[in-house]
């Protein structure tokens, strides 16, 4: 962020796919050539390296500057822009406004506010003198840029929702079943005159420790196919961003889900089973 | 008596385990359907919103997507000219999009500008009132949340401000223009407040007069079959502009997207994985406790096969009743889904995520059909190898 009275130092960013745009040209290096900063993936794409000379102009047939290149960055990861298939090259603020034909002219400010200063009293005390401005605080930049991911995380939490819905139910039907195949062992523990409450204390601890299994073996491929969709999706966006991301929170929130279901799904059948005559349960009622 | 009608009794007598089993089915056969709708959804629903109005290129300026920056193309009227003298093509029309003002009482309203060809455009439908004409330079089009923020119907006069400067505390560029219609224009998102000109007035509000500029330029070819060929003629005949067919951008803003697609390929996977083994554990089960019923069956005179397609089709019964219910359940969900995901920014109102189409209905079906199959195989295997003797000594004990 600029600070008020600054030098204007603050590094333009532009599009190779905007205005200006950048093509690599063999050209004598000159001495009093303009620096740029070039994005890693243009310089790779390019195969530029610091101290080149490239041809910069605002279209492809006015390719009226040339620069050297200073420096190649690599840009902080922006989730906003990995999708995109933009590259960046920086130059100083004058060396675009002439580059652009516009001089004294700029996208936006930073400003940075003395400390204390409300930024809600700024915004609004700038507002009230705007003419070809508007004046946004950070917070509210970072709201409206922030909207894409809450619409990507809603759609994360439904996707989830009817995840674990569809685990509910699957998990509900193998305990039923596995409860179910305990019928003969049930019924021959009626017949030696093993009481309910304990038959349906086993079946009640099996169901438990096969939900307990479940819960384990799930987090580990859990934590398995995570690393595989940050490793897959760092290589395929070339970023460093992190796509998935299993926090102690959410193995918790899994795992107590997973055994609560297991116990209640077990609870359910082991109480049915309990419930009918032996004779039933022996197949011959 | 049928295999299929022997397999839904056997599901009958089990009511409790058939319900759970056809909740699970449903459920993951919801899922896989809009898996597929989302898969192919995409691409489907933005090459049907390119090609409305049958324009099927666009050009850009060079390494630009359509109203991804603000480059514009020098020269338009030119090149369009020269596009409209080709025999290839039946009509070119160029666009110009830019930020600009409508004054509101005593304020400035944000809007967005489309500068138009009116004999040849695809940008909007008119919903009231009449079209510009190629020569109307002082008829506008506003869309309905222009025409609210700026209090105007058809009819009215409004004014709108291009190029504010600070300095001069003052508007460099202003205009009344006369409400000729209300339209909807087509690549807005919902409540974009946007308006429309021909082409010149909208390049004198942008400051692109001079340059004669235009953000793109529609192309339609007399025939689709041609437009690989056109495209490629017009590449090389103007090498300062991308030349896009719908093809081409359907396929750009697949890979914008390829996530969710990889995602429905995940899900609908996994929807696939959860059906295989719900239907393979509740058969299976359910032939471990006939085993005695199948003995005697076969020792009646009961062929293996006749033993094997009852529990085939067992599993058939099963999973067609879950499908049943699941795309029901599918198409619900994935108007949910859809409303969730075009909430997105920026995105036109008019794009869909999840296109319901009788091919992906057909699909899924078809997959979980085969999939129902397939888990009834090591069943009905179990089923078919049996030992008679053995299981009925073991059930008479």
């Amino acid at each position: 962020m600029m600070k008020p009275g600054s030098l204007p130092i603050l590094l333009l960013v532009a599009a190779i796919t905007g205005r200006p745009v950048a093509y690599l040209c063999a050209q004598r290096p000159g001495a009093q050539l303009p620096a740029v900063a070039v994005e890693r993936r243009l310089a790779q794409d390019l195969s530029l390296h610091v101290g080149d000379t490239v041809r910069l102009g605002t279209a492809p047939d006015s390719m009226r500057m040339l620069a050297i290149v200073g420096a190649i960055y690599e840009p902080r990861p922006d989730p906003a822009e990995i999708t995109r298939d933009e590259r960046y090259v920086r130059l100083h603020l004058p060396d675009l406004a002439a580059l652009l034909g516009a001089p004294d002219r700029v996208d936006r400010f930073g400003i940075g506010l003395a400390p204390g200063t409300p930024p809600d009293s700024a915004v609004a005390a700038l507002e009230q003198n705007a003419f070809g401005y508007r004046a946004y605080s950070s917070a509210s930049i970072a709201s409206g840029s922030s909207q894409t991911f809450l619409v990507v995380s809603r759609f994360h939490r439904a996707i989830a929702v009817i995840t674990i819905v569809a685990s509910a139910v699957f998990l509900l039907c193998i305990m039923l079943l596995k409860v179910e195949e305990r019928r003969m062992d049930a019924a021959v523990m009626r017949f030696v005159g093993v009481r309910r409450r304990t038959i349906f204390g086993a079946l009640l601890l099996e169901a438990g420790l096969v939900a307990a299994v479940g819960s384990a073996v799930g987090t580990g491929l859990a934590l398995i196919a995570g690393a595989a969709t940050n490793a897959y999706y760092r290589r395929f966006f070339d970023t460093a961003l992190t796509f998935s991301l299993i926090t102690p929170g959410i193995v918790l929130f899994s795992v107590a889900l997973s055994l609560a279901l297991g116990f209640a799904a077990g609870a359910a059948a082991a109480w049915r089973l309990v419930h009918t005559r032996p004779m039933v349960l022996w197949g011959r009622g | 008596m049928t295999a299929l009608t022997w397999g839904l009794k056997r599901l009958i007598r089990q009511p409790l385990r058939t319900a759970l089993s056809l909740a699970g089915i449903a459920v993951a056969a919801a899922m896989l359907l809009d898996m597929v709708m989302l898969s192919g959804g995409i691409d489907k629903s933005f090459s049907d919103l390119l090609l409305r109005r049958g324009f099927q290129m666009r050009l850009t300026p060079k390494g630009t997507l359509p109203f991804d920056t603000e480059a514009a193309i020098s020269g338009a009227a030119e090149i369009v000219d020269a596009l409209r003298r080709d025999p290839a093509i039946v009509a070119a029309g160029a666009v110009l999009g830019t930020a600009l003002y409508g004054r509101s009482a005593d304020s400035l309203v944000t809007l967005f500008g489309y500068g138009i060809q009116p004999e040849a455009q695809s940008l909007y439908q008119v919903t009231a009132g009449e079209d510009l004409t190629a020569g109307d330079t002082v008829g506008v089009l506003v869309s309905e949340p222009a025409a609210r923020l700026l209090g105007a119907t058809v009819g009215d006069t409004v004014t709108l401000v291009g190029r504010l400067d600070p300095q001069v505390v003052t508007a460099a560029v202003g205009r009344r223009l006369l409400v000729r219609g209300v339209v909807r224009w087509l690549y807005d998102y919902r409540g974009q407040p946007s308006v429309g000109t021909v082409l010149p007035v909208m390049q004198r509000l942008a400051g692109q007069a001079a340059a004669n500029g235009a953000s793109l330029i529609l192309v339609k070819a007399h025939d689709d079959a041609e437009v690989p060929a056109l495209a490629a003629r017009l590449r090389e005949r103007f090498p300062q502009i991308e030349v896009n067919s719908v093809t081409d951008l359907v396929r750009h803003f697949r890979e914008r997207l390829v996530y969710f697609r990889q995602l429905s390929y995940i899900l609908g996977s996994m929807s696939l994985i959860v059906a295989v083994l719900l239907i393979a554990t509740l058969l299976t089960i359910a032939v471990n406790e006939r085993l005695g019923e199948i003995a005697t069956l076969r020792a009646i005179g009961v062929s293996r096969r006749t033993v094997v397609a009852q529990v085939l089709a067992e599993g058939v019964a099963l999973t067609l009743a879950g499908a049943v219910l699941g795309i029901a359940l599918g198409l619900m969900t994935a108007r949910y889904l859809d409303a969730i995901l075009t909430s997105f920014p920026g995105l036109p109102a008019a794009f869909s995520f999840f296109v319901p189409r009788a091919g992906s209905l057909a699909l899924s079906a078809f997959v979980l059909l085969v999939t129902g199959s397939v888990a009834g195989l090591y069943p009905a295997w179990l089923a078919a190898r049996a030992p008679i003797a053995a299981t009925l000594r073991a059930e008479a004990t």
